[in-house]
């Protein structure tokens, strides 16, 4: 209970507190953020309108019936009368567009994994280079080194392009120059999905422990042979999670696509507003909600696999 | 050579006599791995085929062709002037909509964004386990246990809540909301807030719950109170991870956003439609470009935001 040592350990704690690592950039990051909110709440069209006005709390009131099925509107719950419909809907129309909801997420996200798995090794700095995990052994002409480089930002800017492009833009222009087939919103959710696999593959690869690949180069290996026999078999287990986590996307853009003109949900989830049976549209909703959940928990049961596996 | 010899060991149930030093991998054809690989390339032939992709129909029409042609050719001369004819008077010049459009953009994303935010640190930390066994509620007394009761309870429902506000596609929302109160940028902000709020609750559990515990279990030691251990010991190594997330969200959010535009909202969504449908090509380069630049800028952010805080 000394002065001498209060001071002493004040001090120490001062001089903590004075060196903690601090940068400029994170703070003009968080005030920039805190400038972006700002901004956004105080645009005057949010406020203009009556979000709550009279009207509109009528119309709600009006939708919230309107969601209650068809044939039980105006009369007391009956949850057999509710049982037969919902049945009605789903022969009709329910279990295709599931089925083809599920099929476009499946087809999507192999497409875009058998892709990525060629666009990830050019994408890798520490493979697609002129001196692979070992310095050259002669000298290295400036050709060679030139066109790796140039490969590798080559593959990073088509991956970059496309996932920078939403899958629902990319599916409207699809359609327009492919018609009315399945293959734009397949095509369109396989490159966004391609775009972003690539990328997460490729950070896997560069992290990878660099010495036993170096041992594979120094016994004359070649990149192909790096590639097939020591990057894939050691990141497979992360490019397996990666592929669930992303295949999850899939399934909840899958349900929207349809919007856009093919019989998955999204298109009857649209066709029934337009007619106005918001319960089908609700219904269609709900079903999309428990196709994503059952998709979440395939994803969950494949990823606990790969990880005991691994 | 060696690996066909293995595979047939395996084929004929052998042992594997070879160096005990190398890992045994199961006594099966396919390992675990194998089987989740075949597992999906059956899937994906099922998908085929209930979609019945045919390689035939990736060939465009002749309209699709024309069409492709048309659009890709104005890939590198996006428009500076409208290319419609008869302009309403005193219209801005085209760049300055497009940067409009940009801005109304990045203002709902950034309003969802503040919104989940809120939503996902609140969901989250009641979702994380870690925030419950590394604040053990110690001592007896009613209220003690009423505390201890709730803990499962608060927890399960965090989950499930979560699991239900991810389950809904932003388009959907937006769709429903669309329906249910008319169009009202209010309800463009809170369509996308509310999935983003859920996935954000669910990441932020997973990184409290992976983020180490020395720190927590220190302050535990030294008698800090509950509070005190969340915000100063669990939240503090967590944080990095967090707010890197938070801006890659941003990212995604602003694509949201301009994905609403193709219901009405005024975003770039909203006009690349519209110049698609009025054939205007070079204007859709423009909006796309300018979509390109906003999640470019947005990329770059949180990737130097990511090497700072997380290395």
């Amino acid at each position: 209970m000394t002065g001498s040592k209060h001071t002493e350990r004040d001090q120490e704690i001062q001089r903590l507190y004075r060196e903690r690592p601090r940068s400029g950039f994170l703070r003009w990051s968080a005030f920039a953020s805190l400038l972006l909110v700002i901004f956004a709440w105080s645009k005057k069209e949010l406020w203009n309108e009556e979000f709550f006005s009279e009207r509109r709390s009528a119309n709600f009131e009006r939708f919230l019936g309107e969601l209650r099925p068809y044939p039980l509107q105006g009369t007391d719950f009956d949850l057999g009368v509710a049982a037969a419909w919902a049945g009605d809907v789903l022969a009709e129309k329910g279990w295709t567009a599931a089925g083809i909801t599920l099929a476009i997420s499946v087809a999507a996200i192999v497409l875009a994994a058998l892709g990525s798995l060629l666009l990830t090794f050019f994408a890798t700095r520490t493979l697609a280079t002129s001196a692979p995990y070992l310095p050259a052994l002669g000298p290295v002409s400036r050709w060679r080194r030139w066109s790796w480089r140039i490969a590798v930002t080559a593959s990073r800017g088509m991956l970059i392009l496309m996932r920078s492009l939403p899958e629902y833009v990319l599916a409207f222009l699809l359609l327009a120059i492919l018609g009315p087939n399945p293959w734009p919103i397949v095509l369109a959710l396989a490159l966004h999905n391609l775009g972003i696999l690539g990328k997460l593959q490729a950070e896997v690869l560069e992290d990878l422990e660099p010495r036993p690949l170096a041992a594979l180069r120094g016994l004359g290996a070649s990149r192909l042979q790096i590639a097939a026999a020591g990057l894939f078999p050691l990141a497979l287990p992360r490019f397996l999670l990666y592929f669930f986590y992303r295949w999850e996307t899939c399934v909840r853009e899958a349900t929207v696509l349809g919007m856009l003109g093919i019989v998955s949900l999204g298109y009857w989830i649209v066709d029934a507003r337009a007619r106005n049976h918001y319960d089908e549209m609700f219904f269609f909703v709900l079903m999309g909600a428990a196709i994503v959940l059952m998709g979440d928990l395939i994803s969950a049961v494949a990823r606990a696999v790969v990880r005991r596996a691994a | 050579m060696p690996v066909e010899l293995q595979t047939d060991e395996r084929r004929t149930g052998e042992k594997n006599t070879g160096p005990a030093s190398l890992p045994r991998q199961g006594g099966r054809l396919l390992g675990l791995r194998g089987s989740v690989i075949v597992a999906i390339a059956v899937a994906g032939l099922w998908a085929g085929l209930v979609l019945d992709l045919r390689p035939g129909d990736l060939i465009p029409s002749e309209g699709g062709l024309s069409l492709a042609r048309e659009l890709f050719s104005h890939a590198l001369s996006p428009a500076w002037t409208y290319e419609a004819r008869d302009l309403p008077p005193g219209i801005q010049p085209l760049p300055l909509k497009a940067l409009e459009a940009a801005q109304v953009t990045i203002a709902f994303a950034a309003a969802a964004m503040s919104l989940s935010l809120v939503l996902g640190l609140l969901l989250g930390f009641a979702a994380s386990t870690a925030t419950w066994s590394e604040n053990p509620l110690g001592g007896e007394g009613p209220l003690n246990r009423l505390r201890r009761g709730a803990r499962p309870l608060i927890y399960g429902s965090a989950r499930v809540l979560i699991a239900l506000l991810r389950s809904v596609h932003e388009l959907l929302w937006a769709v429903l909301l669309l329906a249910a109160f008319g169009l009202s940028q209010l309800s463009a902000i809170i369509a996308i807030a509310i999935p983003y709020s859920g996935t954000l609750a669910k990441v932020f559990s997973e990184m409290l719950d992976e983020a180490p515990r020395d720190s927590a279990r220190a302050l535990r030691a030294a008698g800090a109170s509950s509070a005190q251990v969340f915000f100063f010991g669990l939240l503090p190594r967590a944080l990095p991870e967090m707010s890197a997330y938070a801006l890659y969200r941003f990212e995604c959010a602003l694509r949201s956003s301009a994905v609403l535009g193709f219901f009405g909202y005024p975003t770039l969504g909203y006009y690349i439609a519209a110049s698609f449908e009025n054939l205007h090509y070079g204007e859709i380069w423009t909006y796309l470009y300018t979509l390109f630049a906003l999640v470019a800028v947005a990329d770059w952010w949180s990737g130097a935001m990511r090497r700072r805080l997380v290395g």
